[in-house]
């Protein structure tokens, strides 16, 4: 026995040896190497490698994380030990973050190193920072289309939509390829759901809908916009049919959640329409059955409204606990450079943060898809959309994940649209008043934004002006 | 009459009991090896396959092997994946052997302790260490994390190792098991004059041996698949092991399914051959350790 946990320790201690003696030591270069947290896509290769061209010195590498799971993050940053840059996928992440006081305002050096909110698309210029401040900067921009497969739309002998359509054509669309039987005698699904939040999201926004009043202090997932919005995903599911309800999803899938598979669906050929940014046709390559058969199409729009939708940047801020701030900055600064923004119009991962880089479909053409009709409709899109609005006196991360809730109650057809929107409303309300009893700092801020003092019955108050007309 | 009747019943029952025991047992199988077999079969599917529900791929290749040993060009864009397949297997494997060789040996000492030694206070102990059972590994997360930075263990392969060398659930595993040796054979050897340390690797370890190979079983597979702990404390590809590497697989350039089903595949191996050479052993460890309280 003794000589068994003998042999075993030796093996052990050899293959130490073994990994250590091979392990890749980084080099004395002088070179200082910079943490990037976010995901593991292959086109952070390139951009690492050009940021190490273009600036002598200075190095980047990738920390993988798990994409919209924080933890990783918040263990590294509660020890101290956070990369130097952190990638942030939306304005409730960024929020949570400027609550912990985990990133550095980059305000007063955004304006002279040049990558402040003027040097990017006016519609992600407010998702940026907040309460003036500004604590990331894009290393991409998007806005949703509509996607759809040409060859499915000709199997079908359906004509391809149009620019200005209404959502009442999108559903009628989608019926006609749900209906009508197709020459080879396949069958496809309508519509591809990718992420469900988009099918709410987008209708509100182009609706003229917001998530909070414009001081933040009341929720409006009750008001008629936004009941509206999740009625329209509620039948698009339930009454055209032309979405798969989550039930339908998981037997149509061979391969896990539901998330990704509204994706696969499409790149394999077997949806006609996906809703979703430019960002999707980085995946291209990977499906050569789709070459030349892709089109894409700006939202369909509400009568009497412009087509608009969601927006949103995947934007990079810096951890305000890096040694090498000085450096990180630089790293934003390279972000803002003509040159990385032509790598992103390139590789197709969604808009470049440079505007002037994508006025046109013709600046946006690119080897995956040289047709620059299909790159236009991302280039409108950023002109009316905008980004979801967020609320200072509640977690952002909380509020979207009772979002999320609802909207699955509502796929299940655990709770109506108005039901679930009328508590998703008095579940927020609830919170915000409860913060605003607990922090004084919020008190504070309810001060500023209204112009009032604060009394533990401000509620009432407010809301008699709200019915007043506010 | 009377008597002969239920018996031949008895008989009737018997002779259906084991053809309904291997339908349930044969649906039970099918369905636990189902995504197993689903794994292997979308190895060998090109990727415009991969989300069909059938099994046998229509046009079955093993390109995705190559592909994901850097051997061949990823088919959808011609280029190399620059995956670092090989170094990740390795840190698996290590990784894994040191965690179960450590994790065996200081279990076992402390079940010696618990389980053969008489000392003040040694059963509240033993609650006590068992309690940290209890609590849930995200609540010690971030402890776990400062005592690493504070020993300057991120990014390396004993940050991996050495919080995972010792275990309440070993030491619980063993315990149990050691209290099922009569303690005869110790005393005979302390009148022989045997030291403690004697008795543990000359009398009781030899003894304990089933345990002590479940143990290594199950340190070997939890230790291989772990993910949560790599992902968090290492920062450098080439420290990752095969769990997080595969990250690389599923980013927004899409799911590459059926490479990650390759090399799944690939991964799984050294799991399935423990398992196969030593399941006897795991079964035996477990039922021996779990008589005795």
């Amino acid at each position: 026995m003794k000589r068994g946990f003998l042999l075993a320790l030796l093996l052990f201690a050899a293959l130490y040896v073994v990994a250590e003696a091979t392990r890749e030591r980084p080099k004395s270069d002088g070179v200082v190497r910079l943490r990037w947290a976010t995901d593991a896509n292959p086109a952070r290769t390139r951009q690492t490698a050009l940021f190490a061209q273009k600036i002598p010195g200075l190095a980047v590498t990738v920390d993988p994380g798990l994409g919209n799971d924080q933890t990783k993050l918040i263990v590294q940053c509660a020890t101290g030990t956070g990369p130097d840059i952190i990638d942030l996928y939306d304005e409730q992440q960024m929020s949570s973050l400027i609550e912990a006081g985990v990133l550095v305002d980059l305000t007063p050096y955004a304006k002279t190193m040049g990558f402040g909110p003027d040097r990017t698309f006016p519609a992600v210029q407010g998702a940026l920072g907040r309460g003036g401040r500004q604590y990331r900067f894009p290393c991409n921009v998007w806005a949703n289309c509509v996607v759809y497969n040409k060859a499915v739309f000709d199997d079908h002998g359906v004509p391809y939509p149009k620019p200005g359509w209404t959502w009442d054509e999108f559903v009628a669309t989608a019926k006609r390829i749900r209906d009508t039987s197709s020459k080879s005698g396949q069958t496809h699904l309508p519509v591809a759901n990718w992420l469900n939040l988009w099918f709410y999201q987008d209708p509100l926004i182009g609706r003229g809908g917001r998530y909070f009043t414009p001081d933040g202090l009341v929720s409006l997932a009750d008001s008629p916009e936004s009941i509206a919005a999740m009625r329209f995903y509620h039948d698009l599911m339930h009454v055209h049919k032309v979405v798969p309800t989550p039930a339908e999803a998981a037997a149509m899938s061979s391969q896990g959640g539901w998330g990704s598979q509204g994706i696969n669906w499409f790149s394999s050929g077997k949806a006609a329409m996906i809703v979703i940014g430019r960002w999707y046709i980085v995946q291209v390559p990977n499906y050569p059955n789709l070459k030349g058969k892709l089109g894409a199409v700006v939202l369909p729009r509400v009568p009497g409204r412009p087509s608009s939708g969601v927006t949103g940047t995947r934007a990079a801020g810096i951890n305000v606990k890096s040694p090498r701030r000085a450096e990180a900055l630089r790293f934003l600064q390279y972000l803002a450079d003509p040159d990385y923004g032509r790598l992103i119009v390139q590789d197709g991962d969604a808009l470049p943060p440079n505007p002037n880089l994508a006025r046109s479909g013709q600046d946006l053409a690119n080897e995956i898809i040289p047709d620059p009709a299909f790159h236009q409709p991302f280039v409108d899109a950023m002109k009316t959309a905008r980004p979801a609005d967020v609320s200072a006196f509640i977690d952002s991360g909380l509020a979207a994940r009772w979002l999320q809730e609802r909207i699955e109650k509502v796929e299940n057809r655990l709770l109506t649209p108005e039901a679930a929107m009328r508590s998703l409303a008095a579940e927020i309300n609830a919170q915000i008043r409860l913060n605003l009893e607990r922090r004084p700092d919020l008190q504070r801020r309810y001060e500023q934004v209204t112009g009032r003092r604060y009394t533990p019955d401000w509620w009432r108050n407010y809301q008699a002006q709200r019915w007043a007309g506010f | 009459m009377t008597v002969i009747a239920p018996a031949a019943g008895a008989r009737v029952r018997r002779r259906g009991v084991p053809w309904l025991r291997l339908i349930v047992l044969c649906v039970v199988g099918l369905s636990v090896s189902l995504p197993f077999v689903w794994m292997v079969s979308a190895s060998f599917k090109p990727r415009r396959e991969v989300d069909e529900v059938r099994i046998v791929p229509r046009d079955p290749t093993t390109r995705n092997y190559p592909v994901v040993l850097n051997r061949l060009p990823d088919p959808g864009t011609n280029k190399k994946l620059d995956l670092r397949f090989g170094r990740w297997y390795f840190n698996s494997v290590f990784v894994a052997v040191g965690v179960t060789v450590l994790q065996v040996l200081t279990s076992a000492m402390a079940a010696y302790a618990f389980a053969r030694m008489r000392w003040p206070g040694r059963d509240t102990v033993f609650l006590l260490y068992l309690a940290t059972m209890m609590i849930p590994g995200v609540v010690t997360m971030i402890p776990n994390f400062q005592i690493m930075v504070s020993l300057g263990f991120l990014n390396t392969y004993h940050g991996l190792i050495v919080p995972a060398a010792f275990s309440a659930f070993g030491t619980f595993l063993l315990r149990q098991f050691l209290l099922s040796i009569p303690p005869a054979l110790d005393e005979a050897a302390t009148i022989d004059g045997a030291s403690h340390a004697t008795i543990f690797w000359d009398v009781v370890m030899p003894l304990a041996r089933p345990g002590l190979v479940a143990l290594a079983i199950i340190t070997f597979l939890g230790t291989y698949q772990s993910f949560f702990w790599p992902l968090i404390l290492l920062n450098e590809d080439q420290l990752y092991p095969m769990s997080v590497g595969l990250l690389a697989l599923d980013s927004t350039y899409g799911r590459q399914t059926e490479l990650i089903m390759a090399a799944s595949v690939m991964n799984v191996v050294p799991l399935i051959v423990i398992f196969a050479v030593f399941q006897k052993f795991l079964v035996k460890g477990l039922q021996l350790g779990g008589v005795k309280g």
